[in-house]
């Protein structure tokens, strides 16, 4: 693509759109917004200038100039994502709606909240609980993620198995179109076929058909008990074939099935100094239930109990209170970190199979663990299918063979991925990281679709781009 | 071995917001759970019966709704439970708990061994293990650490002090107090939550013990908490900035002086 540059015209004109403040072209300051959480080494572009713009209106008038100029335009929530999709890969335009961080309505009488896509995702939960109310969405980065980022992943994380994803709580929303236009899709209703449904085609679009400047999001009741179980298993197959019967036999839907491999366990347990009894686990499952009263969430976690002790669990622990819920989930939300201590070059991966392919899929990334000689922990969403499995570097490696190894063991995993009916990102989103993977793994009618979207609706191609696919 | 374990309820901490005015902490919404100091004397006292047989009873001086920490103790592997409750209890200090917890413990029966956490996080004071040891006439040992060895007449332990540690055989029965380096507790099991809550835990409240009436609660406390305030940190460092040479002359010149000071050096 042939992109222009931002000149001082340029500049001149978007410091008359949004004021001087809210336009820097300051090398220091435009730094963190060259990367997002992906390896900075790696996965890193500086824009040639940060915007914060305040209202959609103005977020209007710097597409227009970007169209009239063919300047490629970045959005970007907290940085937060696991893809790159925020990264100015062709420089131009950093627009970050950090400044837009507004909550414009609460309305009890709909369960529903309409916000700005600035805003912190957790402070909405911070807002509404005290009514009784939460946003099921939940992604596990909630502390600082943003609305509008959540959005352009669809974000996903540890509850959705019961909750699902970010778009099933996205009702409406006020959409800058890559042309400028300020538009309106769906609105505080529920039900919406009228026509294309085009808020779920922007849900998950990673910034590359419009810029969310509101969205209208539906709360949920707030569960007032939840109970925890930890469970040891010998080996895989016995924890990945107790999940489908938790819901088919048990009845239950939990709030989250998470899943960790043998590798996971014990390292996230060495670093925590935790002293379960984990030599023996071959992998460990992590169940949430919740619910309005407390006596039936434990009867629910009893029959989840039963159920993996039939399953030839080794033992299940029971969390109902603060300390043992921070104790079970510290294990699982320590993984990563305990994998920096042995290497910090990774490669977070975010595949999603069918549930009943968990087990077959383990062996087969052991083996490319081994042909490697890397590390190459599974864990993650088990009750939706969607492991983190993650690439960590031999520290006797050089970075050289490294990026060698990342990309054959990557294409070796994503093959397997691809034979057992899964796809390569289940929440975290193509991005720049795993664009150049995209042909293998979806069809050519499916991938012509979407470029035939992205044509009709940023015909200059200016909206994100280098990001899910090439045009 | 007859294990006593006397443990508090106290409210979770970790997220609880101050009203600044009053000085005391908002206690709306805020869950209670065990001690965090008492599990590590749960775990211990489990470890000794799995190793030298007998029964652990866990105690506790509060609300009804106490029992629910009692449960958790039960699934973690304590074999009986005893709550005491009564209104008149209320507003206790440590001296007037001790007391109660005393005449509990009695009733009990037979105890070779009480083990306690080593303070609470709430009160923070420490004194009530200290206290039941004084009232009971038993041997004490503080700041436990490690127990090394048990007999039928004896434990061998080790505690800890400002300089170091402690070596100490008490006959029993005698009372300890425990620091978290003598184990990490266990979480309860389905099979222990399944237990504790077909287990029958009795309360004992004023009637059912051999106490004075004017010894207990807020009135019967010879203590009176008159006033909660935060305390001003008057101890301060002196901080060396080192940019150059003559200045980290000047901080190790500084340092070497105050250490001899001190006679650490």
């Amino acid at each position: 693509m042939n992109y222009g540059k931002v000149t001082k015209d340029t500049i001149a004109q978007l410091v008359s759109l949004l004021g001087e403040k809210n336009v820097f072209v300051d090398e220091e300051k435009m730094e963190s917004y060259s990367h997002d959480e992906t390896p900075v080494e790696q996965f890193q572009s500086m824009p040639e200038v940060v915007i914060t713009p305040t209202t959609a209106r103005q977020i209007a008038e710097v597409m227009k100039l970007a169209n009239r100029e063919l300047i490629p335009v970045t959005p970007r929530g907290a940085g937060s994502g696991l893809s790159g999709g925020a990264i100015p890969v062709y420089g131009g335009i950093l627009l970050s709606v950090e400044k837009m961080n507004k909550v414009l309505e609460i309305d009890y009488e709909n369960m529903m909240i309409v916000v700005e896509p600035g805003l912190v995702t957790n402070e909405i939960n911070g807002l509404v609980a005290e009514r009784g109310l939460f946003f099921a969405g939940y992604p596990m980065s909630l502390e600082t993620c943003f609305v509008g980022g959540n959005i352009a992943e669809n974000a996903g994380g540890g509850k959705a198995v019961k909750y699902g994803v970010t778009g099933q709580y996205i009702v409406g929303m006020e959409l800058v179109t890559p042309a400028g236009e300020i538009i309106e899709l769906g609105g505080k209703i529920i039900k919406d076929v009228t026509g294309y449904d085009l808020k779920k085609l922007i849900v998950g679009s990673e910034g590359t058909l419009g810029i969310v400047t509101k969205a209208i999001i539906k709360l949920s009741p707030l569960p007032k008990a939840i109970t925890n179980l930890l469970v040891l298993f010998e080996d895989v197959d016995s924890a990945i074939s107790t999940v489908p019967k938790i819901m088919s036999e048990g009845g239950i839907i939990p709030t989250s099935i998470e899943f960790m491999d043998k590798l996971s366990v014990h390292t996230a347990c060495e670093y925590l100094n935790e002293h379960l009894p984990y030599q023996k686990a071959g992998s460990m499952l992590l169940l949430e239930v919740d619910g309005t009263k407390q006596s039936q969430v434990d009867e629910d976690a009893e029959i989840i109990g039963e159920l993996c002790l039939e399953n030839g669990a080794i033992e299940v622990y029971v969390a109902d209170n603060y300390t043992t819920q921070e104790r079970v989930w510290s294990v699982r939300r320590n993984i990563a970190e305990a994998f920096k201590v042995y290497s910090p070059h990774q490669s977070l991966e975010d595949i999603v199979v069918p549930i009943s392919s968990i087990s077959k899929l383990m062996p087969r990334i052991e083996k490319i663990a081994r042909k490697y000689d890397i590390k190459m922990p599974s864990y993650g969403h088990a009750g939706d299918g969607n492991l983190h499995t993650t690439l960590v570097k031999n520290p006797g490696s050089t970075m050289e063979e490294w990026y060698d190894i990342e990309e054959k063991a990557l294409l070796e995993l994503y093959d397997a991925v691809k034979e057992l009916g899964g796809k390569i990102s289940g929440e975290h989103g193509i991005g720049v990281k795993r664009k150049k993977y995209m042909g293998d793994l979806v069809g050519p009618g499916e991938m012509a679709m979407m470029r035939a979207i992205k044509r009709a609706l940023d015909p200059n191609h200016i909206m994100n781009p280098g990001k899910i696919f090439d045009l | 071995m007859n294990i006593i374990v006397p443990i508090k309820q106290v409210p979770e901490t970790s997220n609880v917001k101050m009203d600044t005015e009053t000085g005391t902490m908002m206690r709306d919404g805020v869950e209670s759970i065990i001690n965090p100091l008492d599990l590590y004397a749960i775990e211990i006292a489990i470890q000794v019966k799995e190793s030298h047989g007998g029964r652990v009873t866990v105690v506790t001086m509060g609300p009804p709704s106490a029992d629910k920490a009692l449960r958790e103790a039960l699934a973690m592997g304590c074999d009986d439970g005893v709550l005491i409750s009564d209104r008149k209890f209320a507003g206790a200090d440590t001296w007037s708990t001790a007391y109660v917890l005393v005449k509990a413990i009695e009733k009990i029966g037979a105890v070779d061994l009480i083990i306690a956490g080593e303070r609470a996080t709430d009160g923070d004071t420490g004194q009530v293990g200290p206290n039941i040891a004084s009232a009971m006439d038993l041997p004490l040992a503080t700041y436990v650490s490690r127990i090394d060895a048990v007999t039928g007449t004896s434990i061998t332990v080790e505690r800890m002090t400002e300089e170091g540690y402690e070596k100490l055989r008490l006959p029993l029965p005698a009372l300890l107090t425990v620091v978290k380096e003598i184990s990490y507790p266990r979480l309860p099991t389905l099979r222990g939550k399944q237990r504790a809550r077909k287990t029958d835990i009795p309360t004992y409240s004023v009637a059912d013990l051999d106490v004075v009436e004017n010894h207990l609660g807020l009135t019967g406390s010879p203590t009176r908490v008159v006033k909660i305030e935060t305390p001003k940190v008057t101890r301060g460092g002196k901080i060396y900035k080192v940019v150059d040479d003559h200045s980290l002359e000047e901080a190790v010149d500084g340092l070497i002086e105050f250490m001899k000071k001190k006679e650490i050096i």
